[in-house]
């Protein structure tokens, strides 16, 4: 009586054992979301052989540490068709101003902030043209010029360093190169100018008609 | 219907079947519902089934399986014709290949399609397998149109997982993006099918799609609106594969989930099963213009397709596997569209996923979807 209780015993605990062995197999995966997952299998990431480099010929490029992020940057005084500015202002501007030169830049208007936060000088520097001005009189190269931008545009400018701001150049495979503020926006309008979308779906409308 | 006439079991629950010459579905056993209609049209549910069934499926109802296929009433001419058609697409391959005549590209022609009609499924193959069929494909298309392309099979490379974040406070309704998928991945021009879609939404509703514009058309952004990108995205755990009755679709170890158009057989389940309306059936055969077609292609992404497969957004395999970014990344004018490996913890998309507020569509689901939605 006792051997029969045994062995019954013996095969519940089988059968259960059994039974959670197949009913615990849930799907084929091995972990429980697609986050766990990268967090499991990039513990041990060594890199591919993927590399974005041959995108970027070509391309003048500089590259910027900022706050624990390195990546390339554009190279921008290469791209200023009037580089370098002292070619034409070879004097300070309060010496240049005067009712018989020709006026220069007419053409640009600043859009950007309100009369009472910015004007020209807020980022050029009179007495140097070749570089840019930060709000307290330092120095910033033309290449570097997100430092004047990161002034006032914190937060976009963690975002950028991140990589959730901006947009990247050559392919996600690093290096990474990554467009840089006046790559997009024209720093004296910096605004996105609306315009209609590039696509309409004429046949979309038929069937939905 | 008379039981013996039934093809399926039902439950007999005892009920006994109605009287019903007199009544009808809403219980009066005279004058009919409402009295509408008249003594004289008013059909019993039996002869109505009878005559719904007739109608409809006629004599095929008794006959099934084969019997449909091969007891079709049909003449001599017609018959023979048919045999007449099948046989010549069985044994033209042969026919061409075995004849002294037909010149030698014609013959390689053949060849190719007899290879390519019985290959196997595009997951099972080697990499040998892999690089003879693109051979084929490649050569086929040269002996077609007398132009040269480029297909590759390359594999998932080891230690990417690909994932995607999509800004909706950049998103500004350009559909650049739209654009370039569309020339990218050599999509039907007559159809304009489209694997991205941009809903314009309102502010303050939230994600509702029912109320969503996809197919908008003026001047963007608008006021009061904000803009979602939708497209396959590639989830984790597939619903689209499970349906798969003959594994045409599957996801490869990079997280891209694929189709292989010659294996597929347009049954379209996975275009049901899929909850974002992610894929797309080629109703008709799709047409891209000589000039516009794409000739860097990938087998498992936008080489040519043929009529009644599925297709969807491969993040642009043929781009992702060679380390760029796909074409609507890429084309985006407001870099609301962010690409990258997944596993690399120094990666762009990694930091968007641990300090950004990210979320997905329809995460309760389960399918894990590798594509990602955040605000600035």
């Amino acid at each position: 009586m006792k051997y029969n209780k045994d062995i019954m015993r013996h095969l519940c605990f089988g059968f259960a054992f059994l039974l959670l062995l197949f009913s615990c197999k849930h799907g084929e995966g091995e972990y429980h979301g697609v986050s766990e997952r990268i967090e499991a299998e990039s513990e041990h990431y060594k890199g591919t052989s993927l590399s974005s480099e041959k995108y970027l010929e070509g391309m003048e490029t500089i590259e910027i540490t900022e706050g624990g992020h390195t990546f390339l940057i554009p190279e921008r005084k290469g791209q200023i068709r009037s580089y370098a500015c002292t070619e034409c202002h070879t004097e300070p501007l309060h010496k240049m101003q005067s009712k018989d030169v020709k006026k220069a830049h007419w053409d640009i208007k600043l859009v950007h902030a309100n009369e009472n936060t910015m004007n020209c000088i807020t980022c050029h520097n009179p007495d140097n043209m070749d570089n840019l001005r930060s709000l307290t009189g330092k120095q910033i190269d033309f290449n570097n010029s997100y430092n004047l931008c990161n002034q006032c545009h914190t937060k976009q400018f963690e975002d950028w360093k991140g990589g959730a701001h901006g947009k990247r150049i050559g392919g996600w495979a690093p290096p990474r190169a990554s467009m840089t503020c006046v790559n997009c926006h024209n720093p004296h309008k910096p605004h996105f100018e609306s315009k209609w979308p590039a696509r309409f779906n004429t046949q979309k409308v038929k069937e939905r008609e | 219907m008379s039981s013996n006439n039934k093809k399926w079991f039902s439950l007999n629950l005892g009920t006994k079947p109605k009287a019903s010459n007199k009544s009808c579905s809403c219980g009066k056993t005279s004058g009919g519902c409402g009295g509408a209609h008249s003594e004289q049209q008013q059909l019993s549910d039996e002869e109505f089934a009878k005559a719904a069934i007739n109608a409809s499926i006629g004599e095929e109802r008794v006959k099934d399986g084969f019997d449909q296929v091969f007891d079709v009433k049909m003449d001599r001419r017609s018959a023979f014709k048919k045999l007449t058609a099948s046989l010549l697409i069985g044994a033209g391959a042969v026919s061409t290949s075995c004849s002294v005549i037909s010149g030698d590209e014609a013959k390689e022609k053949a060849q190719i399609d007899w290879e390519e009609q019985f290959k196997g499924n595009y997951k099972l193959m080697t990499d040998k397998e892999k690089e003879a069929t693109v051979n084929r494909l490649v050569r086929s298309y040269q002996l077609r149109t007398g132009k040269t392309i480029s297909m590759s099979s390359k594999n998932a490379e080891e230690d990417v997982l690909f994932g995607y974040a999509f800004n909706i406070s950049k998103c500004q309704g350009y559909m650049d993006c739209v654009n370039a998928c569309v020339e990218e991945n050599n999509q039907d021009r007559n159809s304009q099918m489209q694997y991205i879609r941009i809903h314009e939404m309102k502010d303050g509703n939230g994600f509702s799609f029912d109320e969503a514009d996809d197919n908008y058309y003026h001047e963007v952004p608008a006021e009061g609106h904000f803009y979602m990108g939708t497209q396959c995205f590639h989830c984790d755990n597939p619903p689209c594969v499970n349906v798969c009755p003959v594994q045409a679709t599957w996801r490869e170890d990079d997280g891209l989930v694929v189709v292989d158009y010659d294996w597929c057989v347009g049954c379209r389940y996975c275009m049901a099963a899929c909850p974002y309306d992610g894929r797309r059936f080629n109703w008709s055969k799709p047409e891209v213009p000589e000039a516009e077609v794409n000739h860097n292609q990938h087998y498992l992404g936008n080489r040519m397709r043929k009529k009644g497969v599925m297709e969807k957004c491969t993040f642009c395999v043929q781009r992702s596997r060679a380390g760029k970014n796909p074409a609507c990344v890429e084309a985006c004018p407001t870099g609301a569209r962010i690409f990258g490996n997944l596993l690399d913890p120094n990666s762009t998309i990694r930091w968007v996923l641990e300090n950004k507020k990210v979320f997905r569509l329809k995460e309760d689901l389960g399918t894990e979807p590798k594509f990602w939605y955040f605000m600035d």
